[in-house]
């Protein structure tokens, strides 16, 4: 994976509005911020693009694996894949075709790469879905609890959960859970993606929660030390002063740890997508972790290509959600964006 | 004819405490390799409604001209035919084409059967052979089939039913060429146009003319077979036949562990003991036409040095690896060809006599370090050999390998690498030392010796005398005299050490004990094993 800058950008100097101007200022803000996630993934594509020429491997001996071939067959597929092309030709040619909005055949299934996505999509949308869930259901309340019996036994227990959801490897967790859930006690099935509806829901109940363990681990961790941090921030001090009860003190609390909570969450629903590739191998699941993997080390550009856009696209717009949240939950950045 | 695409997965690490948790403890090893099914069962004449089939890695596409692992080609055989099929003795026998005739060393006559049906009920035409084959020998729509039908000169139509097809000079590997185990998987010319010669793939699907035809393929995921009725030959007794896809070996032994899986391919060698202690399955091994050697570059220094490549060969202790590292699933070679590939000339004994009379380097530390002595590197040198992580085997042959050769001087530094990149590391000019891993479908003797001691061979052996013995045993249609010639381009192998045979490999399959297969040999899965199969009593 390409990594990018996963901090939210700091807020842009828009020119003082005139009252009334909230709306457009937003909107500005965004337009914004939509052209800078075009251009970072323009370089994104040639970084790729470069990765993959640069890479060991050849796609000729990729299709035609270990057998002899004729040169005149080999010259057909350079030629037909453009492989003697130089480089930047090559690159342009492609980014002139994905701006038309054409990404291509799949070299390796031989349908349009739009197609080979759209296949698998659903899946791994449902799977990470599922994985967020269940880590957010499970870790921010857990990482409440914790901060609240900071130093007790329910501390200490919930930490070592945590620790072990970060340290197990995601693939031994998945085979670990497959033999508890589907062999021992036989609850879920052992693989594959399920007929659709519900009974694919079932299919996805294990790897989610293999997925789940490693990012839910690091969300309890960040929630407890946001709630520790507000517990003993001044507001809470003043507002137990005031003789407020525990109960709303709390309140107080959590909604100021919301934003770094909402934050850490975005940034690690963007983290989930290399652990799609693990599970989704274990589990057999058809999803966009295992095309991604395949179609890297078979040199199949075109669908590396576009995978990997679709992947920096969504953690772009994810970045932008969170930053969007900021403005509603923190009446001082809300003050700061729109009111200038 | 390619080496299977086995699962991809991710670099992985020792599986720790949860592998012993998952009951992956590896017992102690017993013998494998009688082909003969352990377990006596008899066809109830009943029929089955659906079996579940496990692939250890996914398709991307289903047309063997496209995508052709060793997978590919077990599918595409109980769906597609050629003019001609293998049979279960390595024979040739009838597929769509009846009967034929070869007027002269040249030329070919078929004649098709006149109830030759596609799956969608159409009768196949001579235009559908005729077009079939020209794609095929197409390198940009076949690139994986054009190979085969390099000696192609013509292919028409000379009758209702009869296609007629001609070579450019006398191939005595012609005829395979034109079966589904080499390069025809006869389809419908309309089927192929309507979908833009994209087949294969999960929207198009195949179009062919064997007893089961494809309604689903999801790459990754799965493919479903049914049963027709428009097949020539008995109607088989299964109804459904899906194939999933697990690339995960711990998966897929839980699945069948679970009771999901009824018959799974390839059974990985390492873990046959957990398999066979299924307890309603059994496990069946069988030679698989497969050949594993080591291949020398001699663009590489000092490998172009022939005493240096003798000393690597005599190095190599050939019975431990079969004995221990392969539990017996596997067999000594002693040539490249296989003894299963003189199936067309001499019984298997005879055969394996026949290519034990080749020199042999028999494993001598003593003899390797004299060797290496005489050589121009009497001090020993540093190498890297890779092996593709679809098989682990040669992975643990490279480390035994690399043990020897530490004795006598020689470092070699084994790697691990994604199949893709094993793939390009062969004959790249860099990899002095390398494995070649082989799957021949076609089981005709040439196929591996050909390619790796003749024209453009990936061994970089630049040699008239071997490319004129090919040149010889494409032209020469006897069965027995074809051998003779391959037999002195083993005996050329061998004195120069171009190659270093290892093993010929064997296959494991899962079957559980409902079902059953008729006539199981290194060829059951290279026809419409689809028809074989029955339910047991």
């Amino acid at each position: 994976m390409t990594s990018i800058d996963l901090n939210p950008a700091p807020p842009l100097n828009s020119p003082r509005q005139r009252a009334g101007g909230q709306g457009r200022a937003l909107g500005r803000a965004i337009a914004a911020r939509i052209i800078g996630v075009i251009v970072i993934l323009i370089v994104i594509s040639f970084l790729t693009f470069s990765l993959m020429y640069l890479a060991p491997g050849d796609l000729v001996k990729n299709l035609l694996g270990t057998r002899p071939a004729s040169p005149d067959a080999i010259a057909a597929i350079r030629a037909q894949y453009h492989l003697d092309d130089p480089f930047f030709v090559r690159y342009l040619d492609w980014l002139w075709s994905a701006l038309r909005g054409d990404f291509g055949v799949s070299i390796r299934m031989q349908q349009p790469v739009t197609t080979v996505i759209g296949q698998r999509l659903g899946s791994t949308v449902a799977l990470i879905v599922l994985a967020f869930l269940v880590a957010v259901v499970t870790a921010i309340p857990l990482g409440i609890l914790s901060a609240a019996r900071e130093g007790k036994a329910t501390d200490r227990v919930a930490s070592a959960l945590a620790l072990l959801g970060l340290s197990a490897p995601s693939f031994a967790l998945a085979i670990l859970l497959l033999y508890l859930f589907a062999m021992l006690i036989p609850l879920f099935p052992a693989y594959g993606g399920g007929t659709g509806g519900l009974d694919t829901l079932w299919h996805l109940v294990l790897p989610a929660c293999a997925l789940a363990a490693g990012i839910g681990a690091i969300l309890m961790r960040m929630t407890r030390a946001a709630v520790l941090r507000e517990l003993q921030s001044d507001a809470v001090t003043f507002a137990r002063s005031r003789g407020l009860s525990e109960r709303e003190v709390r309140t107080v609390a959590l909604r100021s740890a919301a934003i770094p909570i909402v934050t850490g969450a975005g940034l690690i629903l963007t983290f989930i997508v290399g652990g799609t590739i693990i599970v989704e191998t274990v589990f057999a699941l058809p999803g966009i972790g295992s095309l991604l993997q395949e179609s890297v080390l078979f040199k199949d550009l075109p669908v590396v290509q576009a995978v990997t856009l679709l992947v920096a696209a969504t953690i772009a717009v994810i970045t932008i959600f969170v930053d969007l949240s900021y403005v509603l939950l923190d009446p001082r950045v809300r003050a700061k964006e729109l009111n200038r | 004819m390619r080496h299977s695409t086995t699962a991809r997965r991710p670099r992985r690490a020792i599986l720790a405490a949860v592998a012993a948790a998952a009951a992956l403890v590896l017992s102690a090893c017993s013998g494998g390799g009688s082909a003969a099914p352990t377990t006596e069962l008899v066809d109830s004449g009943q029929e089955v409604d659906s079996i579940t089939v496990a692939f250890p890695g996914s398709l991307a596409n289903l047309y063997i001209g496209q995508e052709a692992g060793i997978l590919n080609y077990y599918l595409a055989a109980t769906v597609q035919e050629g003019l001609v099929g293998i049979g279960a003795d390595g024979q040739f026998g009838p597929a769509i084409a009846s009967e034929w005739e070869t007027p002269d060393d040249t030329t070919y006559v078929f004649t098709l059967r006149d109830d030759a049906t596609f799956q969608n009920g159409d009768l196949v035409t001579p235009e559908d052979v005729v077009f079939s084959l020209e794609q095929a020998a197409n390198p940009e729509t076949s690139p994986n089939t054009a190979y085969y039908l390099m000696s192609l000169d013509s292919v028409k139509k000379t009758g209702d039913h009869e296609v007629t097809v001609t070579t450019t000079a006398p191939d005595a590997s012609f005829l395979t060429a034109l079966s589904n185990v080499g390069a025809l998987t006869v389809t419908q010319q309309k089927f192929w146009e309507d979908n833009d010669g994209k087949v294969g793939t999960s929207q198009s699907l195949l179009m062919g003319t064997g007893p089961y035809e494809v309604t689903e393929f999801q790459p990754n995921s799965h493919v479903t077979l049914e049963r027709v009725d428009t097949w020539w030959g008995e109607l088989p007794k299964v109804k459904q036949i899906r194939v999933d896809f697990i690339p995960d070996e711990n998966t897929r032994l839980l699945a069948a562990q679970k009771g999901d899986i009824d018959i799974a391919f390839n059974v990985p060698l390492n873990q046959a003991e957990q398999w066979k202690k299924i307890g309603d399955g059994r496990v069946e091994a069988v030679n698989d036409l497969s050949y594993v050697g080591l291949m020398f570059d001699q663009n590489v220094a000092p490998f172009d040095d022939p005493d240096v490549r003798a000393a690597i060969a005599s190095a190599v202790d050939r019975d431990a690896i079969v004995d221990k590292l392969l539990r017996g699933y596997g067999e000594k070679a002693t040539t490249i060809m296989t003894p299963e590939s003189l199936s067309k000339a001499y019984s298997a004994e005879e055969a394996r006599k026949l290519l034990a009379g080749i020199t042999q380097h028999d494993f001598d530390l003593d003899q390797a370090k004299k060797l290496l002595e005489k050589s121009g590197s009497a001090d020993g040198f540093t190498t890297e050999l890779t092996f593709p992580n679809t098989g682990p085997q040669l992975g643990t042959a490279a480390q035994s390998l690399a043990e020897n050769l530490k004795e006598i001087g020689i470092t070699v530094k084994v790697r691990e690498v994604p199949l893709e990149e094993w793939l390009a590391t062969i004959g790249d000019g860099e990899h002095g030392l390398g494995f070649m891993w082989y799957f021949s479908t076609t089981g005709d003797p040439a196929e591996v010796n050909s390619y790796m001691l003749g024209l453009e061979n990936p061994n970089h052996f630049e040699n008239q005398e071997a490319v004129d013995l090919v040149a010889q045993s494409g032209a020469t249609t006897d069965p027995a005299e074809r051998i003779d010639v391959l037999l002195e381009l083993e005996q050329l192998n061998a004195d120069q050490t171009v190659n270093a045979p290892l093993w010929w490999g064997q296959s494991l399959t899962y079957f559980d004990n409902g079902i059953g297969v008729h006539d199981f040999t290194p060829y059951t899965f290279l026809g419409s094993w689809g028809s074989q199969l029955f339910a047991t009593k």
